[in-house]
């Protein structure tokens, strides 16, 4: 009883380090902001027009959504994605700068260090994720309490699976410098590819295949795990899928345990 | 190889280990094809202040890393206040308070924050850990600046911290990786009171590493250690009796000199570059030296036995040969980014 409650104290203390850590970091709190106005009001408000089932100026179609709600549901993921992996670098810099062992050489067991880091972590991507719905309004996206709520549940769990993600990726990357340019070359393919600024299906429908796209290009997207956490935030937010409704749910779920594992075992060799 | 306990390690004994803060057992570690440390064997007795003395690179931070449960040991046993160090790391961890070499603050973090961590993370009750990280706080000197980023701290406020830091959980043991460099002499002094203290009212141990012989005066116990093995243990006085002897530095005027020094004395011993020592125990032969040699030096002292006279004979090595001292800073720098 009383180790339990002497192992949540050492949880809420890695955990409120990791969030004291992110509010003094005024470059991350500026990237979490900018990114979703560039992305929605810039790309998003200028590709509005484009958006029609129009093919060589003849309507083939009728597109029940706008771009800009088609696109706001990955613009929440872009987010999370970007605070998440760039989780590693909080991770790097406890290995650099030495804290690492003041966390070592305490009670606390590696797993439940590594679980405090890592919700922190997801904490802070969520709160960015967050900041994205409340432009919502901008995109023409109206929300009820309950999609809020169950659209939170989901970022949060997308949010632990990049989180111990970055983390696998820190224990691999030996340097800052080296970790910047990795985490580009990660973020935004896996963006590109998850359907989130294109449909696979132009019609939105459901109806077509997808036929007006290589091969290839539609493979990529079929086989990026980020396809189906977009694909489950946009079924709770602007209620379209691409695919079956249960899979975003259960490739976001099975992400996070999955990186978790592995993170675990990544942090318990160090 | 000494001991410098009174009882000999028994295995898994109750009632002895609580006599004793840490036992050692025949205790080896290796870096590649490296040997750190080789086969150390030994026993601090609980409230006792004990020093581990040797040049960078002699496997004293192994040595600490080891019984910090940071690093597994490459052979033999070593416990912590009865706790073995590779099977109860849980139990080991809790008895300790550790400062390391390097600072390990979190420097993003205000000096109340960081206290506050690791008050936590020791699973601390609110109370007592507001209660404790003031007095440590003042214990250092920092209650003014409780508030601030650490990032703004001098070094020496860094390591004041880290040292109230350490002590804030009440840890039987507390191991001080080359502690005070970078202190005033002053706040040493008062740290050192602090920890006597502590030693006296809670027989809180201090094991100290150290390559600055200042630092382990005040020990009970020094251990000297060197490329991996103890080659001396005992209290000051006792070192210093037993292995000190009286040395002769001089300064020879030019390379000329110092090669027909060595030639005429082949025990005389460099020290840096352009220096010398000579075993001056015996009377006779330092006058008869001096008066062949006096025109051709330029400084000429006498030194009693100290601690550093002890590694010098015992070594025949000075504890702080710059040369070697940065080799070794190379080796040690090498062998962190080889961990990484």
């Amino acid at each position: 009883m009383n180790g339990v409650v002497m192992a949540l104290r050492g949880l809420y203390g890695v955990w409120l380090r990791e969030i004291t850590r992110a509010t003094r970091d005024r470059a991350q709190l500026i990237g979490g902001i900018s990114r979703p106005l560039i992305w929605l009001l810039i790309l998003g408000v200028g590709l509005n027009p484009y958006f029609r089932g129009e093919v060589y100026g003849e309507v083939r179609f009728v597109i029940p959504y706008t771009y800009l709600q088609f696109l706001f549901p990955a613009v929440i993921v872009l987010n999370i994605m970007y605070t998440s992996i760039q989780f590693a670098v909080s991770v790097i810099w406890d290995r650099e700068f030495g804290f690492l062992r003041e966390v070592l050489v305490s009670p606390m067991p590696r797993w439940l260090i590594l679980l405090g880091k890592v919700l922190g972590g997801a904490t802070v991507a969520t709160l960015h994720g967050a900041l994205v719905l409340v432009l919502a309004r901008f995109a023409d996206v109206t929300l009820s309490l309950d999609q809020v709520a169950v659209a939170l549940a989901l970022m949060f769990v997308l949010a632990f699976g990049l989180t111990s993600f970055g983390v696998i990726l820190a224990a691999r990357v030996r340097s800052f410098e080296g970790f910047g340019v990795f985490s580009n070359t990660v973020i935004l393919p896996l963006y590109f590819t998850s359907s989130s600024i294109f449909p696979l299906d132009p019609a939105l429908t459901r109806a077509q295949q997808a036929v007006t796209y290589p091969e290839w290009l539609v493979f990529l997207v079929q086989i990026n795990p980020i396809t189906y956490a977009v694909d489950a935030l946009r079924g709770v937010l602007i209620n379209f899928n691409q695919f079956t409704p249960g899979w975003g749910i259960g490739v976001i779920v099975g992400m996070a345990v999955l990186f978790f594992v592995v993170a675990i075992i990544d942090f318990a060799r160090q | 190889m000494l001991s410098g306990g009174m009882i000999s390690p028994q295995p898994g004994a109750g009632p002895v280990s609580s006599a004793i803060a840490i036992s050692v057992d025949a205790l080896s570690a290796r870096y590649g094809g490296n040997t750190v440390l080789d086969n150390v064997t030994l026993e601090i007795r609980r409230g006792s202040s004990f020093a581990l003395l040797g040049p960078n690179g002699a496997g004293k931070t192994t040595l600490l890393n080891i019984l910090s449960t940071l690093r597994r040991p490459d052979g033999g046993s070593a416990r912590v206040a009865g706790a073995d160090v590779v099977r109860q790391q849980t139990a080991a961890r809790r008895s300790l308070g550790v400062v390391f070499q390097d600072s390990s603050l979190d420097d993003r973090l205000t000096a109340w924050e960081n206290l506050e961590f690791h008050g936590l993370v020791y699973g601390m009750a609110p109370r007592h850990r507001r209660e404790r990280s003031e007095t440590v706080l003042a214990l250092v000197e920092l209650e003014d600046w409780r508030d601030e980023i650490v990032r703004s701290f001098s070094g020496g406020m860094r390591r004041r911290l880290e040292i109230a830091r350490a002590l804030l959980h009440e840890p039987q043991i507390l191991f001080l990786d080359e502690p005070t460099a970078g202190l005033d002499a002053q706040t040493r002094v008062r740290i050192w009171r602090y920890l006597d203290e502590l030693r006296r009212t809670r027989e809180l141990t201090v094991l100290t590493t150290t390559h600055y012989i200042e630092e382990v005066e005040g020990a009970d116990t020094i251990c000297i250690i060197d490329r991996g093995r103890i080659i001396a243990e005992g209290s000051p006085e006792a070192l210093k009796a037993e292995h000190g002897s009286r040395w002769l530095h001089l300064t020879p005027r030019d390379a000329a000199a110092l090669e027909a020094i060595r030639a005429a004395r082949p025990d005389a011993q460099l020290l840096g570059a352009h220096g010398l020592a000579l075993p001056a125990d015996d009377g006779a032969s330092t006058d008869a030296f001096l008066t062949a040699f006096r025109d051709r030096l330029t400084e000429v002292r006498f030194q009693d036995p100290t601690l550093e006279s002890v590694f010098l004979s015992l070594t025949g090595r000075q504890l702080r040969d710059r040369a070697d001292d940065r080799r070794n800073a190379d080796k040690a720098a090498g062998r962190r980014g080889g961990r990484r």
